[in-house]
């Protein structure tokens, strides 16, 4: 029996953002994010209490997953980072902090927030149309005809995240293997239609990074196969494998349905009219020349046996993430009943061996041409793996990111104190029409623009985290950092070596200042300019496409929480 | 969400570390300390002599001990080795980083300049590795003589059994060991209830050891005075448990003739076997009876090998089978596969002797209930019975007949099974004469299909001719000295197949608690073998690495920062050297580690009276090394003279002439990685973010102003 209880009335909170639970949370999140950023951020145990396993990160894809918030003001922010991250991989940390100093900086200023969003929109567009622009000067062009800007693009990736605990040769081996990996997935001949293929991540923890490995074609794990012997597979006259793909259920139990019940006659076995079934197939397959059957889940043992007495190896539990790189790279369409076998559906491949990694045993299916690739991933500990493989699916995507957009961001906190002393000198120098236009006063506009600004900064402030000091120029508006511990000078340049991302050396004066968050920067004469050498090794650089997408969302989201003016909470 | 900052000046991960590491302390170096594991709730402990034991049996819910628990099963899973050492240095390195920290080193200083020493150190040390064909000539030339390390160790053992006065030191000894508890109670009462419980194994200790005749020399007894007898506590663990060694030995002389074709034996005299044997000696750091049972398993091994062109140690064709009730001594390696069946199955195979046998392998259970994994059985079958037959009796019995015709069709005598099999099979079976043994290792059955050509079946229904293989023979197993096996319940049969390369090292104990404890030790000489040759190559041991590194670490702190403007190797300034002050201190720190872990070693094989002392040896030695000019000559220098760190650092120094110690190079430079990758991992972390249904508990716990929540 059920009991009625009278509906509560709805919970109102109006102007959340001056709630003070609401503005500790925010603080909070904001801290968790900032200790996190860059190569020295620092890492946070996400764990149960309870004894399961520890993960070990700085990334902000671990962190927000794990992380419950449950304030909706909050949710509004982790939700969109969470969006961001999921198309871009990269660069979820940036918007994450700059979002949060947006609010921040927004919050305690005396001007509507009607205005603000206007203002910075105005700002937003601003950084657009300069970073799309060719006078951009803190952004690179990528060179796809040489590999140098692209092993910086995945370094700065593999470098950001300290959780890998990788040293410098590890870094290096990684690169190129990521890398090598993504040069696979582009296909050699291009049609009209040139679409990536896909890099499968196999993994083996417990083992030294160095002995990671890319190998073409893919690996399926089978515990059971027996080294050392030759594998005896049928061949096609034309010397390729034939290969039969099942998606579907081979163990011999399909004859269960969903729901309902089957009514079976003493002494009829179903099990066995199923496994007559399956043995049927096993004779079509052999009878049009199949090589090798994969099967997404588990085939019969019978059926096993059947086929490899008649000589056609049987790979099963390949699992669902393999289909489709499957699929594409034999050519074979994924059967999905076993009561119809079209000869259609069979694909072809050209060799098979058997690959051991650590304590692992494989099955290599060796392509002719393909587009896909197995990674095999290793790392020390388990932690470390998981952070290792994170990062290097963020490489793989950044790689593709810049593929359609052949551009690249200085990293390192120059592009952020770039963009910033870009925004404050173009803010000086707009024309009175356009704060007409914008419905607001110089004074706003000036307040606003240098909340951004410094929002800006705090995203570079925050890569450092062990004391020391954080400087910018006066020329090219780049970062520098000063580590802690050294006595004081009376000029920086005989402390700075270079900038974050290693473009500019310490060879001119540059005017160095040092990037506080308080008080109001003074404005640069003239833009500030671009460096003169564009290239070089052992440069850090963003992803182009990333950094764009997170400045924009970090921006409207903002925006969109500056505009919350209540929030109804159903209690029910 | 709970959040709790842990990078305060003393950092909590980095203390939890060390405290757990702290209790590993006994397990480094050749002479470890056993520990009892007691567990107060249930009154019931265990002995332990390794750091996988132990991590296993400590309370490891907090975040840093699990990835410390991590970072041991990694290391295990992979060397079986090397795992106390790395459980000390996370220790010591632990404790090290903590006091960086309170001197105001900032935390990527740490980072970086550790984990660069570290790299530089591994690159140091390379030049002292010594090529395993280096090292099989060199210990095939000289006169080793292991035979005086354990007459004497036998002596030990034999005189402290016999003497009351002993027997006292010996009770005292082994209920002496740490005591850890895992609960919080007072643990008064369990010292009693394990005395008790460690006298009755004594007893049956002494009243067999009154059998023994020794021989040798008593006179030249080597009981150390009195004043020594604390530290013999360690020595009476390498002796105690090998008295029979002479009676064990004497019968092997006498009756090797019957057991040629049965037992593998390591021949008298190491000098005459493969020097490979010599390698696993060096290897095992004083282990006796496992190098023995590894000379046999090599000379097998390469005896094959011989036909098939590989050098290595193959470890899926080694399986142990412990046996209880017999004394070590009676431990050795058989060819085929032993082990333990019930006294009616041993009943069956007397009918079967010197049969050749049609054999059966199955790779699933063997009920009727069993289907293979990913078989998902069906909820919603009814089976509907029109023509009820009450003669046809329950429907299990008919599965048992049909399963039992098959096997007799087949004329199958010996079925291997992977899984269980149902109790009333295996009565019928036995009633039948066809012996089924479960549960077989997976790498057993393969052994076992290769040889006899018998294809492993899932289900019975399966069974075709080409899936059984012929050639099997059972019989049961016996002792060198063919004593009857009284083991109680079960008895020892071996599985054989001419030319099969599955080898059973069969360990005796007859204390009830060393099983588990023999075994290990078995695996770790094993592995110990197995990756020698497969890096090709051994570092000189007896702290000879180590040695090099400190040296290295000062040359390192001598080098000035790197120009900190030709920083062209770094890709970040983010991660940049730091400045002078720091990188000393934090050198100072890695060195720390390995010094503390050569003078524990050092007080552990009784070396030196007090960690002090050693430390002031270990100095003493760094500075001659150092103040010669080329450290790393100097100190293969002393190891070729079998004394790394004076006074003979190698358990065997006593002997005379220095029986030579070797490292594994991946297992040892892996552990001190995995080590300083966990510190580190730790120390970079400044939260725990506890999530799931816990935070909710904290935050009514008294505990929740630790914490913030979202």
């Amino acid at each position: 029996m059920s009991r009625l209880e009278a509906k509560k009335p709805p919970l109102f909170i109006s102007e959340p953002l001056t709630k003070d639970a609401v503005c500790q949370s925010l603080l909070l999140l904001s801290r968790i994010f900032k200790s996190s950023y860059g190569p020295a951020g620092r890492l946070k145990q996400l764990h149960n209490g309870v004894g399961g396993c520890v993960c070990t990160t700085s990334q902000s894809s671990a962190l927000l997953r794990h992380l419950s918030v449950s304030n909706p003001v909050l949710r509004v922010l982790t939700a969109s980072v969470q969006n961001h991250v999921s198309r871009c991989s990269d660069c979820g940390l940036f918007t994450a902090i700059l979002c949060c100093s947006l609010i921040e900086n927004f919050r305690s200023l005396n001007v509507a927030p009607c205005t603000v969003i206007k203002i910075t929109r105005h700002l937003l567009s601003l950084c657009m149309d300069y970073l799309k622009s060719e006078a951009c000067g803190c952004r690179v062009s990528v060179d796809f005809s040489s590999v140098e800007t692209l092993v910086c693009l995945v370094r700065s990736v593999l470098t950001s995240k300290p959780a890998c605990m990788l040293n410098q040769t590890e870094v290096e081996h990684l690169a190129t293997l990521v890398l090598k990996a993504f040069l696979f997935t582009v296909p050699c001949h291009v049609e009209t239609n040139a679409v990536l293929g896909k890099c499968v991540i196999i993994p083996v923890k417990g083992r030294r990074v160095m002995d990671s490995t890319v190998l073409p074609g893919l690996l399926i794990e089978t515990p059971e196969i027996q080294l050392g012997k030759p594998l005896a597979v049928k061949r096609t006259g034309s010397n390729m494998i034939k290969i039969a793909l099942f998606c579907v259920s081979m163990s011999g139990d399909s004859f269960s349905p969903e729901e309902g019940t089957i009514a079976v006659r003493h002494g009829i076995s179903l099990e066995m009219s199923e496994l007559n079934q399956l043995l049927n197939v096993g004779k079509q397959l052999v009878s049009d020349g199949v090589g090798l059957v994969v099967c997404q889940k588990v085939i019969h043992p019978s059926l096993k046996q059947y086929l490899k007495e008649n000589h056609v190896m049987a790979v099963d539990r390949a699992g669902l993430s393999l289909m489709e790189p499957l699929s594409r790279m034999t050519g074979s369409k994924p059967i999905a009943s076993i009561h119809s076998l079209s000869p259609g559906c069979y694909g072809s491949l050209k060799d098979v061996s058997i690959e051991r990694v650590a304590s692992k045993r494989f099955v290599h299916l060796i392509p002719g041409d393909t587009v896909i690739c197995s990674l095999i991933l290793c790392n020390r500990s388990e932690t470390a793996w998981d952070e290792l493989k994170r990062v290097c699916e963020t490489a793989e995507h950044v790689l593709q990111l810049t593929m359609k957009e052949p551009l690249a961001l200085l990293g390192g906190g120059c592009t952020e104190t770039h963009l910033a002393s870009y925004i404050r000198y173009k803010s000086s120098s707009l024309s009175t029409s356009t704060f007409q236009d914008l419905g607001c006063s110089q004074t706003q506009y000036q307040l606003v623009a240098d909340g951004f600004c410094r929002s800006l900064e705090s995203v570079a402030r925050s890569l450092n985290h062990d004391g020391g000091e954080i400087l910018t120029d006066m020329v090219y508006g780049h970062c520098w950092f000063v580590p802690s511990g050294l006595p004081p000078v009376s000029d920086w340049s005989d402390v700075v070596s270079k900038c974050g991302c290693g473009i500019n050396g310490n060879t001119e004066d540059l005017s160095w200042r040092i990037l506080e968050g308080q008080s109001c920067s003074p404005v640069i004469q003239g833009c500030p300019k671009e460096p003169s050498v564009k290239v070089t090794d052992f440069l850090t650089l963003d992803c182009f496409a990333a950094k764009c997408s997170g400045l924009q969302v970090a921006v409207e989201t903002a925006n969109l929480v500056l505009d919350l003016s209540y929030v109804i909470e159903d209690q029910n | 969400m709970a959040f709790r900052d842990v990078n305060a000046r003393r950092h909590i991960g980095l203390q939890q570390l060390s405290s757990l590491a702290s209790t590993g302390r006994a397990f480094l170096g050749p002479m470890k300390s056993h520990k009892f594991i007691v567990d107060e709730t249930t009154n019931q402990s265990t002995l332990i002599c390794s750091a996988v034991r132990l991590i296993e049996s400590l309370d490891l819910t907090s975040a840093a001990g699990q990835l410390l628990n991590e970072t041991i099963q990694a290391q295990n899973k992979e060397f079986k080795t090397g795992l106390s050492t790395l459980l000390f240095l996370v220790g010591a390195w632990s404790s090290a980083v903590v006091e960086c920290l309170q001197q105001n080193v900032p935390v990527s200083a740490i980072v970086s300049v550790m984990s660069e020493g570290l790299n530089s150190c591994c690159e140091r040390v390379q030049c002292l590795q010594i090529s395993i064909h280096d090292v099989r000539k060199e210990l095939c030339s000289s006169r080793v003589r292991p035979n005086a390390f354990e007459c004497k160790a036998c002596q030990v053992g034999c005189d402290s059994l016999l003497n009351p006065q002993d027997l006292l030191y010996f009770h005292k000894c082994i209920s002496e060991p740490e005591v850890i508890s895992i609960s919080c109670c007072s643990h008064q009462e369990d010292d009693c209830h394990f005395k008790k419980g460690l006298v009755s194994p004594l007893v049956g200790f002494v009243s067999s050891a009154s059998l023994v005749k020794p021989e040798g020399d008593r006179s030249s007894s080597v009981i150390p005075g009195s004043g020594v007898i604390a530290s013999s506590c360690i020595k009476q663990k390498l002796t105690h448990s090998r008295h029979f060694r002479t009676l064990g030995k004497s019968h092997f002389s006498g009756q090797q003739g019957n057991f040629q074709e049965y037992l593998l034996k390591p021949s008298a005299d190491p000098c005459e076997c493969s020097d490979l044997g010599h390698l696993a000696m060096a290897l095992s750091h004083g282990n006796q009876t496992d190098v023995k049972l590894l000379q046999s398993i090599v000379e097998y091994q390469q005896e094959r090998a011989e036909c098939r062109g590989s050098a290595q140690l193959n470890i899926t064709e080694i399986v142990t089978c412990s046996l209880l009730g017999l004394p070590e001594s009676y431990s050795c390696v058989s060819q085929g596969f032993v082990t333990l069946v019930s006294p009616e199955q041993a009943k069956v195979i007397k009918h079967f002797k010197d049969k050749s046998l049609q054999i059966l392998l199955v790779d699933g259970d063997l009920t009727e209930q069993y289907r293979h994994l990913g078989f998902n059985r069906p909820h919603n079958v009814r089976t509907v019975l029109e023509h009820p037959n009450l003669e046809g009796g329950r429907a299990g019995d008919t599965w048992l007949s049909r399963m039992l015709d098959i096997l007799v069709t087949f004329e199958v005598n010996l079925v291997l099974v992977k899984g269980s099999v149902c109790k009333n099979l295996l009565d019928r079976c036995t009633a039948s004469r066809i012996l089924v043994i479960s549960p077989v290792p997976r790498d057993v059955l393969c052994a076992f299909g290769e040889v006899t050509g018998a294809q492993p079946v899932t289900y019975l229904s399966q069974l075709n001719p080409s899936c059984a293989g012929n050639g099997a023979q059972v019989e049961l197993w016996e002792a060198s000295d063919g004593r009857v096996m009284d083991l109680g319940e079960l008895v020892p049969v071996r599985i054989n197949v001419r030319g099969i390369p599955l080898l059973t090292a069969v360990l005796t104990t007859a204390v009830a608690s060393k099983v588990q404890l023999l075994e290990d030790q078995f695996w770790t000489s094993v592995y110990r073998l197995h990756h020698a040759l497969k890096d090709g190559k051994v570092f000189p041991g007896g702290g000879a690495v180590e040695l090099l590194c400190l040296s290295h670490i000062q040359v390192l702190t001598e080098q000035p920062v790197r120009p900190a403007k030709a920083g062209k190797e770094f890709p970040s300034p983010w991660l940049d050297t730091p400045v002078a002050e720091y990188k000393s201190l934090v050198l100072q720190a890695l060195a720390s580690g390995w010094k503390r872990y050569l003078s524990v070693v050092m007080c552990n094989i009784a070396k030196a009276p007090s960690e002090l002392e050693a430390r002031a040896l270990v100095d003493h030695h760094l500075k001659k090394a150092v103040d010669c000019g080329s450290p790393s000559a100097y100190i293969l220098e002393l190891f070729r003279r079998g004394d790394v760190l004076g006074g003979g650092s190698s358990p065997f120094a006593d002997h005379g002439e220095g029986l030579k110690v070797y490292d594994n190079v991946a297992a040892k430079t892996e552990a001190w990685r995995r080590a300083l990758d966990l510190v580190l991992l730790v120390l970079q972390t400044d939260a725990e973010i506890i999530t799931g249904p816990k935070r909710n508990e904290l935050l009514n716990s008294p505990v929740s102003s630790e914490f913030l929540f979202l």
